[in-house]
């Protein structure tokens, strides 16, 4: 019995990871997701060099914030969340200028402070009325929160100070959340035509919101055709991408999942899509990238942050097979934020957990709203 | 247009690549030695003092080894440890590398020299990074003896006191065989499994049916076979299990287990196996063990003291079904001749088992509520 029990214990050291003294000078320990010449780490370099001369310019550090915030989004690095908060840190009050208050509600909104943020952007608001950023993202974090009168006036707000595009797309997203996905698609094309000369940015996220709605109206060619002008503006954006896995997968495509994500393994949301994937056409990285995003959930949640409750709740359910799991993170998600992805992980979770009781704030949901999901529906129905 | 595609686009499913800044402190603290190890990623040196001397935007070894004076005067000056009261040195012992879930970090042991010979309260005060990243978080782990204490500091909360004296092995034991008693207790599965196969033990299976045992010796013998079987079935497993060696599906598990009772159960009405039920507990007892260890698995396995865990839950597990056999076996041995037994008890007690266990079983394979 000892001899087995110490054949255990070694067995089981020799799984843990342990430090190690590398063998030779040239190994390459870590790649830097930048190096010195880039020009993005230039413009932030100068800038930060800006900021320590005169470290009371609120412009600059302001500034030199968003860059941070930009570049977090970009590379989907926390890291330079932590940077932005740092060259904020001189203006803690909320007597700020206008352009800091707006950055540190897009900061605080990051780390799920709703309240907080949405006071910093009413700030802003207050000191420059024509605040159009702060203003759109006051818009966004109510429709996280399901407020839709609430969303639906802000984007009446920009009228006169966003262009065309910008206030219909604003509205166009609320009402095809509140059942009115029809005339909200019409407007919204109507839109993209009569301004030509839209950004690629702004053609990225017209399009995205047209794929979905199509999707949601059935009409799966015309989504397709949406998604396939968005990917061809050949602007990497991950919330994109994991729209058009979402819409593959449902269609019984993860063949083109799998092409679509396999060099995008550093994202927790496009991960999991991936693994989705790879775990329908039985393929052996399935499992490996599922330990993977167990891993990342652990560390998150050993921190006391868990911002990705969703796509934990998706995994749980998927991975796991852990129904009443995945319905507790679910609801303890739709808490937060209330889009309708989070809508149909509780209802899933509920359906599969057998618990219609606990899907009953999202039934709700869906009747308040009317949107429309014939998937959503189907589950409701199951349920009710 | 800018703000409101970031914003609609990624207020809520933001996609994060990587995890925020933290850093990893061990701490072993004894109350005579205090050492500690602490992993700090190379992205935040980097950040910090700059460690890609070359600029090829990769760090290696090299550069890494060239900074480590840097380093120490850097982080140590960061950190404070207090033994009652008392400032300690930190002098750094050791450089390593390990790998975390999102890149490479630097591995830092040190020990500290605190004044005094022994020491009862500990204090930790942390600043690192908190100037550069007010996000950044030290994930801070006390381990005295097998005894593990976990802490977050941030810059609201940069001190923490690890004072609390260590639970001793003993206690740490003794809790473990809590557990473990407490697990067969609340486990009916466990339970209904076992009575299944004790019910049979005062009889002998003679001339194609079931007869009183004349001696309690074999009944003795039987029981002790039974029990010692599942024992050493379920304890192999557990093990395994607990050590991450095999990992099953719980549903699989689940399922399995109650398929157990049902067969256990229906093999006293109907029997197909009976001198040799020592060997339906040891084979049912493997997936048992399984069982057991997502209990384990659950209170959080000390690294340190993980025989001392697995021993003692094994063998709280062991009390908890001696007590339940003290408890059904006088009785039933008393009662064996009796239609009491035979019928009701017997007969009755083994159909109702299977009858809930094929509830139990429905329900963990087809995942619904009955």
């Amino acid at each position: 019995m000892r001899r087995f029990a110490i054949a255990l214990l070694l067995s089981a050291t020799a799984a843990w990871p342990a430090p190690y003294t590398p063998s030779d000078d040239s190994a390459v320990l870590e790649r830097l997701p930048t190096r010195r010449g880039d020009p993005v780490m230039a413009e932030l370099r100068q800038l930060r060099a800006a900021l320590a001369a005169s470290p009371s310019d609120s412009g600059t550090a302001a500034r030199l914030a968003q860059r941070y915030f930009d570049l977090a989004m970009a590379e989907g690095d926390p890291r330079y969340v932590g940077y932005a908060e740092a060259a904020l840190r001189p203006w803690p009050g909320d007597d700020a200028p206008a352009e800091i208050l707006f950055t540190r509600g897009l900061l605080r909104q990051y780390r799920h402070d709703f309240a907080s943020g949405m006071k910093d952007f009413e700030r802003a608001l207050q000191r420059d009325p024509g605040y159009v950023d702060a203003r759109a993202w006051r818009a966004a974090i109510f429709m996280v929160q399901a407020n839709y009168a609430a969303a639906a006036r802000e984007c009446a707000a920009l009228e006169g100070y966003a262009s065309e595009l910008t206030t219909t797309g604003c509205l166009a997203y609320v009402e095809a959340t509140t059942g009115k996905t029809r005339a909200a698609y019409d407007q919204l094309i109507a839109a993209l035509e009569r301004q030509s000369s839209a950004s690629p940015g702004a053609r990225l996220w017209t399009e995205t919101r047209l794929a979905e709605m199509a999707w949601r109206l059935g009409e799966v060619p015309l989504a397709e055709r949406h998604f396939s002008a968005a990917l061809k503006l050949g602007v990497t954006d991950n919330f994109l991408l994991a729209a058009y896995a979402d819409f593959l997968l449902e269609q019984e495509r993860p063949k083109e999942v799998v092409a679509l994500l396999k060099d995008w393994v550093r994202s927790d949301t496009l991960l999991l899509r991936l693994a989705i994937a790879e775990q329908r056409l039985r393929l052996p990285e399935a499992r490996a990238h599922a330990q993977a995003l167990a891993e990342r959930f652990a560390a998150a949640a050993l921190r006391g942050e868990r911002l990705h409750m969703g796509e934990e709740a998706r995994f749980l359910l998927d991975f796991k097979g852990d129904a009443r799991a995945a319905l507790a993170v679910a609801l303890q998600n739709w808490k937060e934020q209330r889009e309708p992805r989070d809508a149909l992980v509780v209802l899933e979770a509920a359906a599969a957990a057998r618990d219609a009781k606990a899907a009953a704030p999202v039934l709700q949901w869906l009747d308040d709203t009317g949107f429309e999901s014939a998937r959503m529906k189907r589950i409701a129905a199951s349920l009710r | 247009m800018r703000a409101l595609l970031f914003a609609f686009l990624l207020a809520a499913g933001s996609a994060q690549a990587h995890k925020p800044s933290d850093s990893y402190l061990t701490l072993h603290a004894d109350g005579r030695a205090l050492t500690g190890q602490w992993d700090i990623a190379l992205r935040d040196l980097e950040y910090a003092i700059g460690l890609d001397s070359n600029g090829d935007g990769a760090i290696t070894w090299g550069e890494l080894k060239a900074k480590h004076a840097e380093i120490d005067a850097y982080v140590l000056a960061r950190l404070a440890l207090r033994a009652d009261g008392a400032t300690c040195r930190l002098q750094p012992l050791e450089h390593l590398v390990d790998e975390h879930s999102d890149g490479a970090y630097a591995v830092l042991r040190f020990a500290a020299q605190c004044p005094a010979e022994s020491y009862q309260t500990a204090e930790v005060e942390y600043s690192l990074f908190f100037d550069l990243d007010p996000t950044h978080r030290g994930l801070l782990r006390v381990e005295r003896g097998g005894d593990t204490t976990t802490g977050i500091l941030s810059p609201e909360r940069p001190k923490l006191d690890v004072s609390a004296q260590a639970r001793s092995k003993l206690q740490q034991f003794a809790d473990y065989v809590r557990e473990g008693v407490w697990h067969i207790w609340i486990g009916f599965d466990h339970i209904l499994f076992l009575v299944s196969l004790l019910l049979p033990s005062v009889f002998v299976w003679a001339n194609r049916q079931w007869l009183p045992a004349e001696r309690f010796r074999d009944t003795f013998w039987d029981v002790f076979k039974v029990a010692t079987s599942f024992t050493v079935a379920h304890s192999i497993t557990l093990s395994l299990a607990a050590l991450s060696v095999i990992a099953l599906p719980s549903r699989l598990v689940e399922s399995t287990i109650a398929l157990s009772v049902v067969l256990a159960a229906l093999n006293n009405i109907w029997p197909l196996v009976h001198g040799r039920r020592w060997m339906v507990a040891f084979g049912f007892g493997l997936i048992h063990g399984f069982g057991f260890a997502s209990v384990l698995a659950d209170l959080g396995l000390p690294r340190e003291a993980l025989l001392l865990a697995l021993v003692g839950f094994n063998l709280g597990v062991e009390l908890g079904q001696l007590a339940i056999i003290t408890v059904f076996l006088p009785p039933a041995f008393a009662l064996r001749a009796t239609q009491v037994y035979r019928r009701l008890v017997f007969v009755g007690g083994s159909a109702a088992i299977a009858l809930v266990a094929a509830l139990w079983l429905v329900e963990r394979a087809f995942d619904v509520k009955l």
